[in-house]
């Protein structure tokens, strides 16, 4: 036991990083990453080219009343969508609280019970494994075109989120009041509907508001597909290279959803405030009533606005042709000749997904810490460096702001002409919007992490640089990983879809089979992304437990979970 | 009492949604989306003019992005009337067994498809194409998928393995356009569109040359659901081949539609691309 301990090498040279850098190097190959594209002279004169059509935006009085439709339609969608998926959700909730958490002393739970819970979860683990893209997909074909399958499509992927969120939310409540329920002979589900669920609707309320600006830019890309919103418009101007138009499409857009996301704080802010079920009088009870009439309007109005055929989507007649849709398709084409093209694609999506998060974390990380302005000491250097920080952290802030607002499939239909068709465009797309999220992320995070290490370094002569280096990223670091790999599993889904557009991988051939009505390889395509995006959820859930909690045979302090960010 | 709120919102909505189901009665007409959907609908505003009042219906042009769902949109019946390729009518004829293709442009009976390439390009046969990037239209596109793969595979290129890259631009302009741009070594676009193009003098012919013309097939046509009530079916019949280039007012409908005139289509005249279309293992049995 007196042998000293080898001076433990440096983190990249354990495996992990060597994996990682392994698995980087095989991403780059194959989505033929190429530097040259990126960095040539024609490269650069061609983006420059590129960035000068978008100014200035286009601003004709026809094409700004054109747009008004098409933009308020993408925001009736996101809406009418995310409540749907919340009514949808609220009920598989229920059914989805794990057992355990739901049994009580001396009445452990029935098979009954536990099929319904274990088909729950599955069904919820279905539909937000689907992309919502390819959700619309199915609904356009099955349901016929517009703005009814866009808010079906939303309505049922973030039903599945939020059902999953929600069962978490249910299942970490404080349990007491329900074992009392219990122990006075109510059964379990009942229990839960009366004990559990009241003092959680505040957080279910507040975590469906959350989500909205992610089903405001969901809506915005549907209409690629025919679903209705902006998309449809989107692409054209993209694919006939009238930058202008793309340029006012994108600054709408972004105080759109810069619009939503400040409402939607506020709302929380109310909700938070509201506290839990019981109105406390008579006002607070009017406030309530007039805040879901409010709702209710909206909902009816969106869906006036929208000419949804509300009648005939909620027929047994709808619910049958999406049925006869997928059914068409059974049994799956396993025939070998198709399978063998589709594992190239499978190699591929995985690549553009690997890729386009590193991509993201690399430039993630760059700007936000430019972003995080508390990470800085405050004294010790004139103003107009003060300035000049403070300048260069709101630069920063917006750049991320601009990469998050355009969804990935936007990103790749305008990369897509700067370094050609393929999976590297993929890349580089979800590279540049996920480095909007994770930035924003990233900068959060460091701005939480205690100051007084950074401060002890500086004082004791670090400079500043240092200081940062080996006493604020320490702290962040496993918030940050942890950051990544939740982006890694909202990434997988969308590079499944990049290749509805042109940017590779599996999504290339689901876009063909549907548009050649063979249903037989859709099923077979829709089940293999399903697996995909299961594959990487669990690998790397299981890797976000570990560098969080640490290995398990060394068990640490439980280090706080990150709260559930942007999780699908 | 809360939790209830949200049943009692979905009843009310349905509720509110009864009053908007009856519509009056209109032709609901749309056309795949070829061409930029903004120009569809602006070629398609005199046509519908004409055929409300030629059948005394409201027309109402429904803009599509998907070719795919016009077929959709046709066999469940919230599509009347549209404008197909000739692969997209072997589709649709296939998905309902009754849609009818009423007229076709006299054009539509001896169409082509042009490959292009840069002018840079060294090409100067299909097979040459072997190892380039290469973009079709559509992928349900008669003249940008369907004939050009069925004749690069006559010419011994199977585009699936012999490219290094194929993408599908979406549509024929924009097929053009990435040529035009060097984004690709190579495309197929429709002559119609091509022509248009150059007319129009939207692609520079100085970056852009023809490199191989496909022979005559059929392609478009008018196509009417199967179900749709054959008197309206007769009156659109008679309006489009009632069509007059001499009349001036018809021959800005026609010049519009790139028609010299109209004349009656059927289902005959399709086999050969249905039998092109399961060739080329677009259609499978």
């Amino acid at each position: 036991m007196s042998v000293p301990a080898a001076p433990p090498r440096p983190a990249l040279l354990r495996w992990p990083g060597l994996v990682l850098a392994a698995a980087l190097a095989l991403s780059w190959r194959l989505v033929d990453g190429d530097l040259h594209a990126l960095l040539s002279r024609e490269a650069l004169g061609a983006a420059l080219a590129f960035g000068r059509g978008f100014w200035p935006p286009a601003h004709g009085r026809d094409f700004l009343a054109f747009l008004a439709r098409p933009l308020a339609e993408t925001v009736a969608i996101a809406f009418l969508g995310l409540s749907l998926a919340a009514l949808l959700a609220l009920p598989l909730s229920l059914l989805a609280v794990s057992p355990e958490a739901l049994a009580t002393r001396g009445d452990p739970p029935g098979p009954l019970r536990r099929a319904a819970w274990l088909g729950t979860r599955t069904l919820l683990d279905v539909m937000r494994s689907v992309p919502e893209l390819v959700w619309a997909l199915v609904f356009v074909r099955s349901l016929g075109l517009g703005p009814a399958a866009g808010v079906l499509a939303i309505g049922v992927s973030y039903a599945g989120v939020l059902g999953k969120v929600f069962a978490e939310i249910f299942e970490s409540a404080p349990r007491a009041p329900a074992r009392a329920l219990a122990a006075a002979g109510a059964p379990p589900l009942r229990a839960l509907a009366f004990a559990v669920v009241p003092p959680s609707l505040p957080l279910l309320a507040s975590y469906t508001l959350y989500r909205f600006d992610c089903a405001l830019r969901a809506s915005a890309v549907l209409g690629l597909v025919g679903a209705g919103g902006m998309g449809t418009q989107l692409e054209l101007s993209i694919k006939m290279l009238a930058y202008d138009e793309v340029a006012t499409m994108v600054i709408a857009l972004f105080v759109l959803v810069a619009g939503v996301d400040l409402l939607s704080q506020v709302a929380r802010r109310l909700v938070r405030e509201s506290r839990g079920l019981f109105p406390v009088g008579l006002a607070a009870l009017r406030v309530r009533a007039a805040g879901l009439l409010a709702l209710l309007a909206a909902a009816v109005g969106c869906a006036l606005f929208l000419d949804l055929p509300v009648r005939q989507l909620a027929s047994l007649a709808a619910l049958r042709s999406v049925g006869a849709f997928f059914a068409s398709g059974w049994p799956p084409d396993l025939d070998p000749g198709f399978l063998r093209r589709v594992a190239p694609a499978v190699a591929e999506t995985l690549a553009v997904s690997v890729l386009g998060t590193a991509i993201a974390a690399v430039l993630g990380f760059g700007l936000a810490w430019l972003a995080a302005l508390r990470l800085r000491p405050e004294g010790g250097s004139g103003r107009a460096a003060r300035t000049a920080r403070v300048a260069a952290a709101w630069a920063a802030r917006g750049a991320l702001n601009l990469g998050r607002t355009l969804p990935e499939l936007l990103w790749a239909l305008v990369l897509i002409f700067a370094v050609g068709l393929g999976p590297f465009a993929g890349a580089l797309a979800l590279g540049i919007h996920t480095a909007g999220v994770l930035g924003r992320l990233y900068y959060e995070a460091l701005e939480e992490v205690a100051t007084a290490p950074a401060a002890a370094l500086q004082a004791a002569g670090a400079s500043g640089a240092a200081a940062s280096a080996f006493a604020v990223l320490p702290q962040a670091f496993p918030q940050l990983v942890a950051y990544t790999l939740y982006r890694w599993e909202v990434n997988i889904r969308a590079s499944a879809v990049l290749g509805v557009v042109g940017a590779g991988g599996i999504g290339k051939l689901l876009h063909v089979s549907l548009n050649l009505f063979h249903n037989h390889d859709t099923l077979t395509l829709v089940a293999v992304i399903l697996a995909l995006v299961t594959a990487v959820d669990l690998f790397s859930g299981a890797l976000r437990r570990r560098i969080v909690e640490g290995p398990a045979e060394a068990p640490r302090a439980r280090a706080p979970a990150p709260a559930v960010v942007d999780a699908w | 009492m809360r939790t209830r709120a949200p049943f009692v919102a979905a009843a009310a909505l349905a509720a509110l949604a009864v009053p908007l189901a009856g519509r009056a009665a209109e032709l609901r007409a749309s056309a795949i989306p070829d061409e930029a959907p903004t120009e569809l609908q602006r070629k398609f505003a005199p046509l519908g003019a004409y055929l409300a009042k030629a059948t005394g219906m409201e027309v109402k042009f429904v803009p599509v992005t998907d070719y795919a769902a016009t077929v959709e949109g046709l066999a469940a019946g919230t599509l009347d009337l549209v404008w197909y390729g000739g692969f997209t009518f072997v589709q649709a004829r296939r998905r309902t067994g009754t849609a009818i293709p009423i007229v076709q442009r006299e054009e539509d009976a001896h169409f082509h498809s042009k490959f292009i390439v840069p002018t840079s390009s060294k090409a100067k046969t299909l097979a040459d194409l072997k190892g380039a990037s290469f973009a079709f239209g559509s992928v349900s596109s008669t003249s940008g998928h369907l004939m050009p793969r069925y004749w690069l595979l006559k010419n011994g290129i199977d585009p699936d393995k012999d490219f290094a890259k194929v993408a599908f631009s979406g549509a024929h302009d924009v097929t053009a356009k990435w040529v035009e741009a060097g984004k690709v070594d190579a495309g197929v676009l429709n002559e119609s569109i091509w022509a248009k193009l150059l007319e129009e003098k939207k692609i520079d012919t100085r970056k852009v040359r023809v490199l191989w013309t496909t022979p005559d097939y059929h392609d478009y046509n008018w196509t009417v659901r199967g179900n749709l009530d054959p008197k309206v079916v007769e009156k659109l019949r008679a309006a489009f081949l009632a069509l007059d280039p001499s009349n001036p007012e018809h021959k800005a409908i026609l010049d519009l539609q790139r028609a010299k005139r109209f004349i009656p289509s059927s289902p005959e005249n399709y086999r050969a691309i249905e039998e092109a279309a399961k060739s080329a293992g677009l259609i499978k049995d």
